[in-house]
């Protein structure tokens, strides 16, 4: 029972990250290798939120998660807007920049100590004992439960919005789309501002849970091979590529041996892109050469 | 390098000879003679200091010519550099280690450790291309850590496995200036191999399979073929970088070859211009002088004792500020500077090709 | 190409050579102050800045004042030799400080030796190199040491275990860390104790209820953790999730006290070598009145260790006069007592081949009802 919690909270992890990764290439074909700076950027937007509404943990939570949606778009037109067009690793090269400047950022203002969001806010973190003796705390369930909702949300909004449309479109042909009156920055700076929102909700949830530092991002590299082996331009992909990894991770801790769990995500991947390297639910196509 | 410079007229080829020679006019030769006379009176009046820079860039020069080789001319991206460096300095680490064995022996060893990884991690590229590659090389670079962990833990090394200064026929290499000459020799062996790679048939294929895989097939080229060879010549390179640079620091541990290494590397190649061994050359030693410069530069300003706690964390985020700016403002890199600088004095007094044709 | 760069690089480090250079005494420090692990170090090294700043306000070391250069190696192999190499040369330090990742050891060791220059690892867990018999240029002040503290540990909980032993171990999945455990592993085994389980968790890891889980279910009665501060309290946390009850020792880091009272866990003891602020003893309000008057971004109670180094070198100068070169500091600090002044169970003291302490000495800390108490009083260890 305990496994099958653990796995959920990874697989819920991994796939809440994971789908930020999915939504700005399934777009733009671009990388993020800043999402992981920027869930951290999130999570240190609720410390910032909560000396500021001192007293109001709602209030100050949801400062934050709009804070970190005004982030996304700020990032698409200050930055990203710049490399449409662009060679497709030099826009990737630009979000490892940004990385490395969120970083630099985060030490300057919050310094490189272990924070935790949580005591600041003044919440506690009971945990609940599920039937058949499992255990799970407050965040991580509201962190699978968030993760549920938002994976919700965005096949609805994908599916049936009228912005969502245009972003399949956008991701589907770009130039026919422009040519069609579609925003393309517009659908853009929605889809970095979506990515941002659903990367931050998971460091908040983490930061909520156990606390936050400066090697928050690297997580975020873990959560990368779950897209890739659902493909990375598949939102439903992600989710189960996320459960495919945390599975292998959390048994593999568990009945052979825990060293592995580095690992363990980057073989799957490997045996994934010698069989199928367009990922479980991926489209089929040909990439861009450099 | 190779592309053809231009050049002033009144200058024409009439042998076979002169077509192969590298270079070609007096002006270039007396360029390279100053170059060369720079380099070696460099170690001479430079500090200790500066002499360790040089040395680190000569070392990213032989990484980045080879990844250039493979990403900017056959077009093969690659995230797992760090992973073949590490593998040449865990390849001689160990051997000195375990059998004490001494340069000559270690360094082909790691160039064959690098060969073999490159056909390990070229036989993705087989399937697949751009970004879902670069992944692939990635999951090699973890996989490669992974057992240099393993290593140092089991046989306790968890400070780093030591490696004594190699000794070149009874002469130990621990000064400095000896190493710099070494390492300067590897770098100009390196650009050498590169530069005459894609002159001959090899360097052509891999431009024809960049350009478009299918009409280079069309063309009889065996993809398959020089794709791995791509692979495997970049490899065998960066993993005998990997081995030098075990030697020169004397210490191999694996926290040195972390991603960001790689993504340094990819760095180098892109800032300094896609597609142009100078670009290497020049990103290279941009991107290792730079976060030095960066620190020095901040140093200067003034009340810098009061920030004392935060410099370096403004030393970090600059850093990614000027490569955003680089990658906005320059997307043709250094080498895009540097050929705008010689079409500036080539084309003096006139700023624009004056009666540019109907030819590009 | 290579040339300019190089030029460039020449003209902007002629500029920054300090014009102040020869009359003070010159003081190096390679850390990993950003990246990952800087939160170990960073809090140290500002305490360290704050103790120069008050020795150079009251006056200097034998009427000069010391010259604290810091350079940041981001946890870089590569970095810190170079930071080493131009500290040295260019900056002509007379003693060279490390406050970073094992990693940077090696190299940094290589450099200080090719110069001749003494090397001093503050607030770096202590290497063996200087333990006795010590290489000649490498001392230690810091307060956690491998070996030793497992040893401690493993006697702390022989003593206050009523029944048999079942132990469980955490580690950090670095070379390490990993070492420690496995050395702990063993001696447990000697002390008749039963290892039920190690767990060696990779550092970036998002969720340690995994680990935990397996752990619990091997079912072990005390769980020991040496490893950086994240991984041994949340190994805890996770374990507490899954309502383990159970006794928890950990080395007590920097964040110790602060986490001591966040976490209000009977069960968790500290192992520590620095007495915690709790005490306030008179050099504990000294410290928090600087931190204070500087402003730092650091809580002071994880600042005891930067503290320490800065006696350690205010002394070590002081016995090597003026002007002080590397050898005359050597000499000094082959031969040195460090008073502590209740920052640690005793002196620091260094002989010609033991650059580590003679005698080491260990506090208990837990959390009992509504603050910090001492579950073991200073317990002395000879280093042989």
């Amino acid at each position: 029972m305990q496994l099958l919690i653990n796995i959920v909270v990874l697989a819920s992890i991994y796939a809440l990250i994971a789908c930020g990764y999915v939504l700005i290439y399934r777009v733009s074909r671009v990388l993020n290798l800043a999402h992981g700076e920027l869930m951290m950027f999130g999570a240190y937007l609720v410390l910032a939120c909560s000396s500021l509404f001192a007293g109001h943990p709602v209030m100050a939570l949801c400062a934050a998660v709009i804070l970190s949606i005004v982030t996304g778009a700020l990032v698409y037109i200050f930055l990203m807007r710049k490399m449409t067009g662009e060679m497709v690793l030099a826009a990737i090269l630009t979000t490892v920049a940004l990385g490395i400047l969120v970083r630099g950022v985060v030490v300057l203002v919050w310094s490189s100590q272990q924070q935790y969001p949580a005591q600041a806010l003044g919440i506690s973190n009971p945990t609940f004992t599920l039937p058949g003796d499992g255990h799970i705390s407050l965040w991580s369930l509201v962190l699978v439960l968030t993760n549920l909702a938002a994976y919700g949300a965005l096949f609805g909004f994908l599916r049936f919005g009228r912005w969502g449309m245009r972003m399949r479109a956008a991701g589907q042909n770009p130039l026919l789309a422009a040519q069609r009156g579609i925003n393309l920055h517009g659908v853009y700076a929605l889809a970095w501002s979506l990515s941002t929102l659903t990367g931050a909700l998971a460091g908040i949830l983490m930061a909520l849970d156990s606390g936050v530092t400066g090697s928050m991002p690297v997580i975020a590299l873990k959560a990368f091979p779950a897209a890739l082996v659902g493909g990375l331009d598949s939102l439903g992909g992600a989710l189960i590529g996320a459960l495919i990894v945390a599975g292998a991770e959390v048994l593999l801790i568990y009945y052979v041996d825990p060293l592995l769990s580095d690992v363990v995500p980057f073989l799957v991947l490997v045996a994934m892109l010698f069989v199928r390297p367009w990922g479980l639910f991926g489209t089929r196509e040909e990439l861009d050469r450099v | 390098m190779f592309r053809p410079t231009p050049r002033a007229s009144g200058y024409f080829r009439t042998d076979y000879a002169q077509d192969l020679a590298l270079l070609q006019t007096r002006a270039e030769r007396i360029g390279l003679a100053a170059l060369v006379a720079i380099l070696v009176t460099l170690p001479f009046v430079a500090t200790p200091f500066l002499l360790d820079l040089a040395c680190q860039v000569f070392l990213a020069s032989i990484g980045a010519l080879s990844l250039m080789l493979l990403t900017g001319y056959a077009g093969q991206i690659s995230l797992g550099h760090a992973g073949l460096i590490a593998a040449g300095a865990f390849t001689t680490g160990i051997l000195t280690r375990e059998i004490h064995a001494p340069f000559w022996l270690t360094l082909p060893a790691s160039a064959l450790t690098g060969v073999v990884l490159g056909l390990v991690f070229g036989l993705p590229s087989l399937r697949l291309r751009g970004l879902y590659l670069a992944v692939s090389t990635l999951a090699l670079h973890f996989i490669v850590i992974y057992l240099g962990g393993e290593y140092e833990t089991k046989r306790g090394f968890s400070t780093g496995i030591l490696i004594e200064k190699p000794s070149l026929g009874g002469f130990k290499l621990t000064d400095g200036r000896a190493w710099y000459f070494v390492l300067l020799i590897f770098a100009a062996a390196t650009l050498l191999i590169c530069v005459n790679l894609l002159r001959s048939r090899s360097g052509r294929a891999w431009r024809a399979i960049h350009a478009r895989e299918t009409v280079a097939e069309a063309l009889g080229i065996s993809i398959s073929g020089y794709k791995l060879l791509a692979f495997v010549i970049s490899s065998a390179m960066t993993s005998v970088a990997g081995c030098l640079f075990a030697y020169y620091r004397g210490v191999v541990s694996i926290e040195a070859f972390d991603l960001f290494l790689s993504i340094q590397y990819v760095a180098m190649i892109i800032i300094g211009g896609m597609g142009s061994l100078l670009g290497a050359l020049l990103g290279a030693a941009f991107v290792t002088v730079f976060p030095y410069a960066i620190e020095a530069l901040l140093k200067l300003l003034p009340n810098v004792q009061k920030l004392a706690g935060d410099i370096f964390a403004v030393n970090y985020a600059s850093f990614g500020v000027v490569m955003i700016l680089f990658l906005i403002l320059e997307p043709l890199g250094l080498v895009g500077i540097w050929r705008r600088l010689q079409n500036y004095f080539l084309l003096w007094p006139f700023k624009y090709k004056p009666l540019a044709g109907t030819r590009k | 190409m290579l040339k300019r760069t190089l030029l460039g690089a020449i003209a902007i480090c002629a500029l920054t050579i300090p014009a102040s250079a020869q009359d003070a005494y010159v003081v190096g420090l390679t850390g990993a102050l950003t990246g990952p692990p800087s939160s170990t170090y960073a809090p140290a090294v500002d305490a360290l800045g704050l103790y120069i700043d008050r020795v150079n306000a009251a006056g200097g070391v034998n009427g000069k004042k010391i010259q604290l250069i810091l350079e940041d190696d981001g946890a870089q192999p590569s970095k810190a030799a170079a930071n080493t190499k131009k500290l040295i040369t260019q900056d002509k330090a007379v003693l060279i400080l490390n406050a970073s990742l094992s990693s940077t050891y090696a190299p940094v060791i290589a450099e200080t030796q090719a110069a001749g220059v003494p090397l001093l690892f503050a607030s770096s867990v202590c290497p063996k190199s200087v333990y006795p018999p010590a290489e000649p240029l490498q001392f230690c002040t810091t307060g956690f040491a491998a070996n030793y503290d497992s040893q401690a540990t493993l006697d702390f909980i022989k003593a206050r275990a009523k029944g048999p032993v079942k132990i469980g171990f955490s580690a950090m999945a670095i070379p390490l860390s990993r070492g420690e455990i496995d050395y702990a592993e063993n001696l447990s085994k000697e002390m008749g104790m039963t290892p039920v389980d190690k767990e060696v968790i990779p550092p970036p890891t998002a969720d340690y209820t995994s680990f935990a889980t397996k752990l619990k279910d091997a079912g072990p009665n005390w769980v020991y953790s040496w490893a950086p501060w994240v991984t041994q309290v949340r190994t805890l946390e996770a374990l507490r999730k899954l309502g383990w009850q159970d006794d928890y020792v950990a080395w007590g880091h920097l964040e110790a006290e602060s986490e001591l009272s966040r976490l209000k866990d009977g069960k968790f003891f500290v192992v520590n070598s620095n007495a915690l602020f709790q005490e306030a003893l008179p050099i504990h309000k000294e410290i928090e009145e600087a931190a204070k008057k500087a402003g730092s971004k650091y809580p002071a109670a994880t600042m005891a260790e930067g503290w320490i180094a800065g006696m350690a070198i205010e002394a070590a100068l002081k016995g090597a006069g003026w002007p002080a070169d590397p050898a005359k500091l050597k000499a000094s600090m082959e031969n040195l007592k460090v008073d502590t002044k209740g920052l640690r169970g005793g002196p620091i003291e260094w002989t010609k081949d033991n650059h580590f302490r003679t005698k080491l000495y260990y506090r208990v800390y837990t959390w009992s009802g509504d603050k910090i108490s001492r579950v073991q009083d200073w317990k002395s260890y000879d280093v042989k």
